[in-house]
């Protein structure tokens, strides 16, 4: 079989198990009205025996009164309703995170994102419902991340904001930290020269720019592509006359990075020490971009926490929460907890997954209440902080009226190690429902799918998803297997 | 920044070498003898446990030093730790029974630090499998002074051996090249096995009289030494129970009197698969750590129930982390997992202290919090085992030994 045929069929199952919508159901037109034994808004104090009602998707009403009844009901007393977690950053999902390229601003995780995932159902398995997924970090400029809800066959079903913010690495394992920090400031000098040869050639009567304009089929003369646009926003560097030039003019390769310098766009700027996160608070002023920057933490970065603080940027923290250093004279090995050190600082800080599955946010709030943090602070680093974060803080993060009709139920505690998501609700849907989920039963309870093999599934390490969704469908792909091969 | 990491960093190990008189005030006593206590103390002296009363919070005139915590448990122990490297198996022979793996362990390791961190006081120290059998390993306290000898618990304390394609990694066939050292036996998992019943059989048939190992293996055929087996898969499960079901059978082994080994099947991942065949033949199993998406060594898909199966069927276990020094990994963790899966909270504590103990054969000195044993004792800043709660405090032989670091309240035990 092959992969195409291998994903299409993947794809055509899971639907299956993680409860497949009709067009119609998709819309977010339907009225849903959950009622639950308590309802954790992490907007003010718990609901016992609550009902959230949903309208189009978006929550209409949280409180205590029986509410509307010309809406479906989901009646659990026994469950716990909470607010999906929101994880600010992630490298997976994609087809593959990196690109060859050094300077690749106008790459898209668009292209990238892989619906049908691994990765995906996963975060509906552990109730994460908002992912940033970025570019990893071995370009220097990684091109556009984008927030998507881990549900839905398209990209665009699936994008909650487009564009969310560029990747930059500071740092690129295996290469020169000197050559990596030339880079990413040179892709901003490269910027600056396209705009200044632009004014340049205008003065001189070049039309080369509008033509490879018109070549990568933007047209110069539409009104948002017209004269004076061509930079805006409070850049601490001008390139003079640059109101001459129509924005329609500026190379697309480039667009996105100027985007950036006029304050329009965000940077997650991936930072694998003290040192890169000096080189990246200086970069993002150089090029006034410091306002939109979110720094991606890894290995002793927070070490800078008094930088950060300095700066006011917030920050994603490395998966492992709690940092070990050999003490170069004693050899003994240092533990901090770097959540710790952040709060300490007043620095905004969101977690991220340690892996998609048995380590995912909830597992990581928790360790951060083992350590001290206290519960409210440790659970709005996953659902209130990321969300503000990635600018969603009026969708995402809470059970209040207005947001995003996205629920989790659980039947317990949502730090314990015996809670799990029971239902998942996304923009008042029910997309997942936990005694069918046929994985979850592989996973947990070991149950051997028939002709499981292994499957290119993007991780490359997981069972095969579809052979047990169901015997007609199992007879189905084995038949079709055997006439391919 | 060097004042920031010294600051604010856990205090990795205690500074005082002598056991103290300790009073232990917590909200919850967790004894792992079904008798558990809500508000009780823990009084130890001399490095032994020397009471576990009710009565927490009242004021009292002993002069022992007080700490204060959410819950105590004892010492967490583990069968499985994987502390040693490839220095540590003689690899000359396949068969080195008679090599102990306290001649290999380093006292200044860090990873005796790393599992007093996690809670645990109690290890099981073997060779790493590369060899099928690779000699005698040695269970040890994780704090104590810095010689292996005087850390020791039981010298000798069981068999290690190996089962599946560990023993055999790496080997080739010797033709079609010039022969190596690797150019040997076995290559393949029926090499493996034959090497097993090849040391069994001479030894039963006294066929190996001039070996150095002999005297190891007659006592672990007659059931004096555990047999701890590595096998991983349902397939390798499988060879060594009945490995072990053909020394029962055999007249071979019943003439000469070593027909009654105990096994103990160590990784093993797919318990789950088969319980009964575990069951039938009352094989206890050590279980490797919970693998994040099913599947493990050796290819061996590990269900996340694989404990509570293991418990219904009536299978001891002990949970293992494989000596992980991830947080997320330790062995409190897996005890969470194994909760995960359905396993009860006691079910879990033992797993974790009471059964490995048996399994071991320290089970008189370990295990539980009880009088007269030793005073190792994890303290807890919520529920056990949950992702929420840290160690903060571990004392073994009644020193305190490790002492955690809250982000927020600075001490993370009161005192």
């Amino acid at each position: 079989m092959t992969t195409t045929m291998k994903r299409a069929t993947c794809a055509a199952t899971l639907t299956a198990a993680f409860l497949s919508l009709s067009p119609e159901a998709r819309a977010g037109d339907g009225r849903l009205a959950i009622k639950v034994g308590r309802i954790v808004t992490l907007a003010g104090p718990d609901i016992e025996n609550g009902t959230i009602y949903i309208e189009g998707g978006r929550i209409v009403s949280v409180g205590t009164d029986g509410g509307r009844w010309d809406a479906e009901v989901i009646d659990h007393p026994e469950l716990t309703a909470f607010p999906g977690w929101v994880e600010a950053h992630s490298t997976r999902g994609m087809d593959r995170p990196n690109e060859n390229i050094e300077v690749a601003p106008f790459l898209d995780v668009r292209d990238s994102i892989d619906p049908i995932n691994f990765y995906f159902e996963d975060c509906l398995r552990q109730g994460v419902l908002a992912i940033n997924v970025q570019q990893g970090n071995l370009c220097a400029i990684g091109g556009q991340g984008r927030v998507v809800k881990p549900f839905g066959l398209t990209i665009e079903d699936m994008t909650l904001r487009p564009s969310s913010g560029l990747k930059i690495a500071i740092a690129r394992p295996g290469r020169s930290r000197a050559l990596q920090a030339q880079a990413v400031r040179r892709a901003f000098r490269d910027l600056r020269q396209h705009l200044e040869k632009l004014v340049q050639d205008k003065k001189e009567g070049k039309d080369t720019a509008r033509r490879e304009a018109l070549f990568q089929g933007r047209d110069p003369d539409k009104d948002e592509n017209k004269k004076g646009r061509a930079m805006e926003g409070n850049a601490p560097w001008k390139v003079a006359n640059l109101e001459s030039i129509p924005r329609g003019e500026v190379d697309e390769k480039q667009e996105p990075l100027l985007r950036l310098v006029e304050g329009k766009m965000m940077a997650f700027v991936a930072c694998d020490g003290a040192i890169s996160v000096v080189q990246a608070l200086d970069i993002a002023r150089e090029n006034g971009f410091l306002a939109n920057t979110v720094l991606v933490l890894d290995g002793d970065a927070w070490k800078a926490a008094d930088r950060i603080a300095e700066a006011g940027v917030p920050v994603v923290l490395a998966p492992q929460l709690l940092h070990v250093d050999r003490d170069p004279i004693t050899g003994k090995e240092v533990e901090t907890f770097v959540p710790g050190i952040f709060r300490e600082k007043k620095v905004r800080f969101a977690l991220q997954s340690l892996n998609s599955s048995a380590q995912s946010l909830w597992f990581q709030a928790a360790t951060c209440v083992g350590y001290g943090i206290p519960r409210d602070e440790a659970i709005a680093a996953a659902t209130k902080v990321p969300a503000d974060i990635l600018r969603l803080g009026d969708r995402l993060g809470s059970i209040e009226k207005g947001k995003d009709g996205n629920i989790l139920l659980l039947n317990g505690d949502p730090l314990a190690v015996t809670t799990s998501v029971q239902f998942v609700v996304l923009d008042g849907n029910v997309v997942y429902d936990r005694s069918k989920d046929v994985r979850v039963r592989q996973i947990l309870e070991g149950v051997e799918q028939p002709n499981a093999s292994a499957v290119d599934s993007g991780d490359g390490d997981d069972v095969d998803p579809h052979s047990g969704a169901s015997k007609g469908g199992d007879k189905k792909s084995g038949a079709s297997d055997k006439k391919k091969d | 920044m060097t004042f920031l990491s010294v600051a604010l960093v856990a205090l990795s190990v205690a500074q005082d070498a002598e056991p103290r008189a300790w009073t232990i005030q917590v909200e919850r006593v967790y004894t792992g003898t079904g008798r558990n206590l809500e508000k009780g103390l823990v009084l130890v002296s001399a490095g032994k446990i020397s009471a576990v009363t009710p009565g927490a919070g009242e004021e009292d005139d002993r002069p022992n030093d007080v700490l204060k915590a959410y819950a105590v448990t004892a010492g967490l122990v583990d069968a499985g730790v994987r502390v040693t490297n490839w220095q540590s198996v003689e690899q000359s022979k396949e068969v080195t029974p008679h090599l102990r793996v306290a001649d290999t362990l380093d006292p200044f390791a860090l990873d005796w630090d790393r599992q007093l961190r996690g809670g645990v006081t109690t290890v099981l120290a073997s060779p790493v499998d590369r060899n099928v059998i690779g000699g005698l390993s040695v269970v040890l306290k994780t704090g104590g002074p810095e010689s292996i000898a005087d850390r020791t618990v039981k010298a000798d304390a069981v068999l290690r051996g190996s089962m599946g394609s560990e023993p055999s990694a790496g080997n080739h066939p010797a033709f079609g090249r010039p022969t190596d050292f690797f150019s040997r036996r076995p290559t393949t998992r029926m090499g493996v096995e034959w090497e097993w019943r090849n040391a069994f059989f001479d030894t039963a048939l006294n066929l190996n009289e001039e070996d150095p190992g002999r005297a190891t293996l007659v006592a672990a055929l007659q059931g004096k030494l555990p047999i701890f087996i590595q096998a991983w898969t349902t397939q390798d499960i499988r060879t060594a129970v009945f490995l072990r079901e053909e020394v029962e059978s055999r007249p071979e082994f019943a003439a000469a009197g070593m027909n009654t080994p105990r096994f103990v099947i160590d990784a093993a991942a797919e318990a789950w698969k088969e319980p009964q065949l575990l069951a039938r033949s009352q094989t206890p199993v050590v279980l490797p750590p919970f693998p994040t998406a099913g599947r493990t060594r050796e290819n061996s898909q590990m269900a996340w129930n694989v404990a509570k199966v293991l418990k219904d069927a009536g299978v001891p276990f002990a949970l293992s982390s494989h000596g992980s020094g991830d947080v997320e990994q330790r062995l409190a963790n897996q005890a969470g997992y194994a909760m995960a899966g359905g396993l009860g909270f006691e079910d879990a504590l033992a797993a974790v202290t009471s059964t490995p103990a048996r399994l071991l054969g320290v089970e008189d000195r370990v295990g539980t919090l009880e009088v007269g044993k030793d005073a190792d004792l994890v303290l807890w800043s919520g529920e056990p085992f949950q992702p929420g709660t840290r160690v903060v405090a571990t004392i073994v032989d009644g020193v305190l030994r490790y002492e955690g670091w809250n982000a927020v309240q600075g001490a993370a035990i009161a005192r």
